[in-house]
């Protein structure tokens, strides 16, 4: 009974936070804005890579790191400002004074975002392939494609552990920034995780996102899913454990906001 | 132009900044990232190509609040309701964009600093510059050059709100084409045609030019061209921005579409 309950409101948050987006940007305008900032930001790390002429670092290498990069910043960021936007919008009390968990209800709003993960993957994939000369001869495609499906759902429980800290401070976007752009430079997308100071390596190592570039490069490199159970389990357990964090999270700072009366302010 | 309208913008926007801080961390955060990572590629953090790279980061981080703040504050109008008294009053919605720009300008200058902090003391990149008063010059003018671009930009906002989607894809363009960390001379030349027609790219250049020892124009050119050549592209810029504006404004106060949702 209550599973059914929680489903429907799952699906109804999904078809509003629809409605919502695509009446203000049509979705031909959404989808033009994926292709043109996963291109450049794709290009400018090309770019760099091939300037810079490190031994390490091919094009290759970036471009790949890149495709992950897209979906992290589609799901991490998109999902982590959900609810700073129902604030600004001044729709979150509204939302908080119905019985349905805060959780589950931006978890239904971010549910657009994870498909546009996966558009993203796909589209980047796509430029990897025919504009990066990036080749997937030996790849294995079933292992790019599933390793692309969980990386999306993993990074969502950092999205929304992000977002839930919106309905207590003034917005999530400014730490979802942060974690979103500092996280990028923890996890092996433009160089590699040894790089960087030990006590780094630490956070990199915490970071689902170090995990999804791991292993999408070795499914690249025609690995099969079996084979890269290790980085997939831990990219896994990383989500599972976001999202449970999340869960409290959002049940803390509701009631704290609750409390303290700063769900609406500013 | 209303000179006392450009001051009443810029004051308003400082006001504005003032009041809610918080909003230049997301600007600066893409240009520390693009720095740090080029810096971490490079093994060596010695020598001319590293002193480019900060430079290059510092102009990324003045366009990011460029971008963003001066064409976004016309958004918040929106938001606010703000925006059908600001294109009842008799000022030009030129003078207010180029007021607030302004402001943005200033701001974006201490993003450029905090870059040039940062790689100091993280990376410890010892940068000297060659001639600091040029230096300085050129920096302002290529500031300048950005402010102009996001006042072009804003016309998007005033005419419709999927602006902020215009705005998102215009940030990583200007990365790759203003030859800011990777030299324009490794792009398509398609491309390349596109980077000669906008002013920071000779501004970047004449920045370069002013502060690395040795460095090679990527036009070719020396500093003085560089120097017309951003005062003469954001001139012309700000002439088709003033141009676009106007005829937007007019457009819709005849249609009443200003915060049509």
């Amino acid at each position: 009974m209550r599973s059914s309950y929680s489903l429907q409101v799952l699906s109804s948050s999904f078809r509003n936070s629809v409605v919502t987006k695509f009446t203000v940007t049509p979705v031909w305008l959404w989808l033009l804005n994926m292709m043109v900032v996963s291109f450049f930001t794709m290009f400018f790390f090309a770019a760099l890579a091939d300037y810079v002429s490190n031994p390490d670092v091919s094009v290759e290498y970036v471009v790949i790191g890149n495709a992950v990069q897209s979906v992290a910043v589609t799901t991490v960021y998109s999902v982590a400002t959900v609810p700073g936007i129902q604030k600004h919008v001044g729709t979150l009390s509204s939302v908080a004074s119905t019985p349905a968990s805060l959780f589950t209800v931006f978890l239904g709003m971010g549910i657009i975002n994870i498909i546009g993960g996966f558009a993203a993957a796909a589209v980047s994939m796509t430029y990897a392939s025919l504009l990066f000369g990036v080749s997937f001869a030996s790849g294995n495609i079933l292992s790019v494609a599933s390793v692309m499906v969980l990386a999306c759902l993993s990074l969502t429980g950092v999205g929304m552990m992000i977002g839930s800290i919106g309905l207590y401070l003034r917005t999530s976007e400014i730490i979802a920034s942060v974690v979103a752009y500092i996280g990028l430079l923890l996890c092996g997308v433009n160089f590699p995780v040894s790089y960087l100071p030990e006590w780094l390596q630490v956070l990199a190592y915490c970071n689902p996102m170090t995990y999804a570039v791991e292993a999408t490069r070795g499914a690249v490199a025609g690995a099969a899913l079996a084979d890269l159970w290790e980085p997939l389990a831990a990219m896994m357990s990383l989500g599972v454990l976001f999202f449970a964090v999340s869960w409290f999270a959002f049940r803390l700072f509701e009631r704290l906001a609750a409390r303290r009366g700063t769900m609406e302010s500013f | 132009m209303r000179p006392r309208a450009v001051v009443a913008a810029f004051k308003q926007q400082a006001i504005h900044f003032i009041s809610d801080p918080q909003w230049i961390i997301p600007s600066i955060l893409s240009p520390l990232l693009f720095t740090a990572v080029m810096l971490m590629l490079y093994r060596d953090l010695t020598g001319p190509v590293v002193l480019q790279a900060v430079l290059g980061g510092g102009v990324l981080g003045m366009w990011a609040n460029t971008l963003f703040s001066s064409s976004y504050s016309i958004s918040f109008d929106r938001y606010n309701g703000t925006l059908e008294p600001l294109l009842l009053s008799p000022s030009e919605i030129t003078d207010i964009v180029a007021g607030r720009a302004l402001w943005n300008a200033l701001i974006g200058l201490s993003n450029a600093l905090l870059v040039f902090l940062v790689s100091e003391l993280v990376f410890h990149t010892e940068v000297s510059l060659l001639d600091p008063v040029m230096f300085f010059l050129t920096l302002v003018l290529t500031l300048v050059s950005l402010a102009v671009i996001g006042i072009l930009l804003s016309t998007a906002f005033v005419l419709s709100r999927m602006g902020s989607v215009v705005a998102s894809m215009a940030e990583y363009p200007i990365y790759v084409l203003s030859g800011a960390l990777v030299p324009i001379t490794i792009l398509p030349s398609g491309l390349q045609y596109i980077s000669y027609a906008l002013p920071p790219t000779w501004g970047v250049d004449a920045v370069k030019l002013a502060a690395v020892e040795g460095y090679q124009s990527m036009m070719g050119a020396d500093m003085l061209v560089d120097i017309a050549m951003v005062i003469l592209l954001t001139v012309l810029y700000f002439l088709i921005a003033r141009f676009l504006l106007k005829r937007i404004e007019r457009r819709i106060l005849e249609t009443g579409s200003s915060t049509v949702y």
